[in-house]
């Protein structure tokens, strides 16, 4: 049975009811194995949480075998994860502290959580000198169980299966951007990307080298306390000079340009493909990571639909000549969606191209919605827990 | 043949894949922190304060004096040195200490400063340095990372920068 | 007595220069590593362009030895326009960088070589050595930590020939941390590793320029 999308290019070809449960089958247990804990835990808010999450997470996974797509039903998740993460985060600031800013107290006494996008900035640090560059703690408190062991050990964890898809199925800061590029119907500035794209998107590159270098030269998280567009929305060390007046407005004016405006004026993410050094420090797993979107030529018109669509603009003509991605690619699936023709198929390295391309679909499929079940899943159900504490007729 | 030994491997590799998804919230993620809890890696000294030298008892509480912190390379901070009182529950209304900095037995700064009634409201203090080698700060809180007086936990951490002299810079 | 003098002077001069080269690495690294990826590949090419780099910076080390000398040992500490030629220097630094990423020096091009300038208007100018002079020297006079205390230590020689000689065992401890700059030569210039080399020139002019400018700002209220 075929219908027509009004979001996407072409019409979907839903799968069997059957085939598709079977197919969520697997999904559903994982995310009954994730949440369960959570029922041992006091509190109706946190079990209500935990249900709500299990069935989202599901429900969609399933709309995703039944519908044969992927980038839209992915959307719902990656825009809830994004604009839920900063409200919980914010919420436990206000609770604990009454404020969003990080004295420098907090900062001395290691309560700092850590954060995965400082990670290409410590290394150099950390090998060199066996010194981590964060205000945080190596392991575990009771104040700050976001210790530097933890976060790294599950952002390598993460890595591990997910590659570059993180910027697809982890990163809590992603789906802000990609909410703000979904609202305006028509694209704009379509010039603008088409001319500067290709160098733009080499950016990041260019941030995460200086990020590099910088962290190790001055022994301070640079892109922390200079670049990070998400301090707007999470915490940020307080305003007490001039310096940190002037890093509080380059963090501000990142994220109203590059998080909300550009979004939505390109329907692109614009922070991602265009500012992200962590990003492009993923990008390195793009080159040893089994799951890819490729191009078959026989069946490619060159229409650059798949172009238009892609979020990060991870495509080029000569790319698609080539019949792959771009290295920033993020397996979204918007391309393999978009595509009228199916010629973007996914595809797993060593195989056939376009030969069993739903297989390689749904290998990788697995392991990454169990991941954004098991981490971006569990964040949500803490913010749903959070937005029901707070209902104001409770 | 080639194609289908590739083939093999591919589907292994992903079979690998989906097992490590698996492994990462029992096991994997457990491992990976435990790797880098042990690698030996310590916080950079602006922020953790550096190692300790020596504690001095005192009536009720006791003061840790810490190792001058000395930037690296680059690294935008002053050279300072960190006290700690502790602990900031059994310490009386008003502090006035003189302490010792560098374990030579004399006096190098007196620490003063008057703790809240409110453990949440700002501290603030004064450090007059008895000696050429330290900084002294008037009615500081937490000015910057080598300057400040500030209630952490239960401790109040006292930063005293060392004068350009001594740093060497 | 005075050769027993001299030696112990240079064994000095050679050991602060391998103790500190880490730092003159931290100092001149981002600026030498964009720099080094926007030359074409080739290693007999890159290996002239470090070693004329490399040749300018010692030319400001010397010429820092001779003014450190001249004035003596009153200069790091005493001399109050230290922070207006460390701003301006840093400034000067920071002009250079942009100027180079945008494309300067332009010469005569020729149609093999693809452009590698951020903004390309004509045709794509061949690498130009005097941008590895004007760097190196830039770099060579620009005051960090470890310059400054080579300099306190060369003031205090006897004659300008011992302080020209101790700066010359500074450097030559210090360029031995340049070195591993060659493998760059292995690299491969595509279009898009020249670009982000030009970009990431582009980010650290502005830092030198916001640290420039924060010097003689903080210099002009404070005095």
């Amino acid at each position: 049975m075929a219908s027509r999308s009004s979001t996407l290019a072409r019409p979907v070809a839903f799968r069997s009811v059957g085939r598709s449960i079977l197919l969520t089958l697997p999904i559903a247990l994982w995310s009954l194995l994730m949440f369960t804990p959570s029922f041992q835990h006091a509190g109706r808010d946190t079990h209500i949480g935990a249900v709500v999450v299990m069935l989202f997470m599901t429900g969609l996974f399933f709309l995703m075998m039944r519908t044969g797509e992927t980038y839209r039903w992915r959307r719902i998740f990656f825009v809830a994860l994004g604009f839920l993460f900063p409200f919980g985060f914010i919420a436990a600031l206000v609770a604990e502290r009454g404020t969003m800013s990080i004295p420098i107290s907090r900062m001395v006494s290691g309560d700092t959580p850590f954060c995965f996008m400082v990670t290409p900035g410590i290394i150099l640090p950390a090998a060199f000198a066996h010194t981590i560059i964060f205000p945080g703690s190596i392991l575990p408190t009771a104040s700050n169980p976001h210790s530097i062991a933890i976060m790294i050990g599950l952002w390598f964890a993460l890595t591990l299966v997910l590659g570059k898809a993180w910027c697809s199925y982890a990163c809590f800061f992603g789906g802000i951007e990609e909410g703000f590029a979904a609202i305006a119907k028509r694209r704009r500035l379509h010039r603008f990307i088409v001319r500067f794209g290709p160098r733009l998107r080499l950016v990041p590159w260019a941030i995460l080298v200086f990020v590099v270098l910088g962290s190790a030269a001055l022994f301070e998280p640079v892109y922390c306390m200079w670049l990070c567009p998400f301090k707007a929305v999470t915490e940020f060390p307080a305003v007490r000079n001039v310096e940190t007046a002037i890093q509080m407005g380059i963090f501000v004016a990142l994220f109203v340009g590059l998080v909300v405006v550009l979004p939505f004026l390109t329907k692109k993410r614009t922070q991602c493909g265009f500012f992200c050094p962590f990003g492009a420090f993923q990008s390195l797993f793009n080159k040893i990571h089994l799951f890819e979107i490729r191009f078959n030529r026989e069946k490619c018109v060159d229409c650059t639909l798949c172009q238009t669509s892609c979020p990060t603009v991870a495509l080029s003509a000569e790319s698609i000549r080539e019949g792959k991605t771009l290295l920033n690619c993020m397996k979204c699936g918007a391309c393999v969606d978009a595509c009228k023709k199916d010629a973007a198929v996914w595809h797993l390295k060593g195989t056939p191209v376009a030969v069993k391309p739903e297989r390689a679909r749904l290998l990788f499929l697995y392991g990454a919605w169990a991941m954004a079940t098991m981490f971006g899943g569990s964040i949500l159900a803490n913010s749903v827990a959070t937005m029901l504490h707070w209902l104001p007729w409770k | 043949m080639r194609a289908r030994i590739l083939a093999i491997l591919a589907y292994t590799g992903a079979g690998l894949i989906l097992a490590v998804a698996v492994c990462v919230p029992f096991v994997l993620m457990g491992v990976f922190s435990n790797v880098v809890a042990h690698a030996g890696l310590h916080i950079d000294a602006t922020y953790s304060g550096g190692t300790i030298a020596r504690t001095i008892e005192r009536n009720g509480y006791r003061i840790i004096v810490y190792q001058p912190v000395q930037p690296r390379l680059f690294e935008r901070v002053e050279p300072f040195v960190q006290l700690a009182f502790e602990p900031a529950d059994s310490l009386p209304a008003r502090v006035s200490d003189e302490v010792d900095l560098d374990g030579d037995g004399q006096p190098d700064v007196r620490v003063s400063f008057t703790m809240p009634a409110d453990p949440g409201a700002k501290l603030r203090g004064n450090v007059t340095a008895l000696n050429q080698k330290y900084v002294s700060l008037a009615n500081v809180a937490d000015e910057s990372f080598s300057r400040m007086v500030v209630r952490t936990g239960n401790k109040i951490v006292v930063r005293v920068p060392l004068s350009s002299e001594v740093a060497g810079r | 007595m005075a050769a027993l003098s001299l030696s112990a002077s240079a064994g000095e001069a050679l050991v602060l220069g391998l103790a500190t080269g880490p730092v003159c690495l931290a100092s001149c690294g981002p600026v030498v590593l964009p720099w080094m990826l926007v030359q074409p590949q080739g290693m007999r090419l890159h290996t002239r362009q470090l070693f004329l780099f490399l040749a300018a910076r010692l030319a400001g080390y010397l010429v820092f030895a001779t003014a450190v000398w001249l004035v003596g040992s009153s200069i790091p500490h005493a001399w109050t326009g230290r922070s207006w030629l460390f701003g301006g220097i840093e400034v000067l630094l920071a002009a250079g960088l942009v100027a180079y990423a945008a494309g300067w020096p332009r010469r005569r091009s020729t149609p093999a070589q693809p452009s590698s300038r951020l903004v390309q208007i004509g045709e794509a100018p061949r690498p130009l050595l005097s941008g590895a002079l004007a760097l190196g020297f830039l770099t060579g006079i620009n005051l960090c930590p470890p310059f400054l205390v080579a300099g306190i230590r060369a003031a205090q020689l006897p004659h300008l020939s011992a302080s020209l000689l101790f700066f010359l065992f500074f450097f030559a401890g210090t360029a031995v941390w340049f070195l591993p700059f060659l493998s760059l030569g292995f690299v491969r210039r595509t279009p898009a590793v020249v670009t982000v080399a030009r970009m990431v020139a582009v980010l650290l002019a502005c830092w030198y320029m916001f640290s420039g400018v924060s010097i003689l700002i903080e210099r002009a209220i404070y005095g």
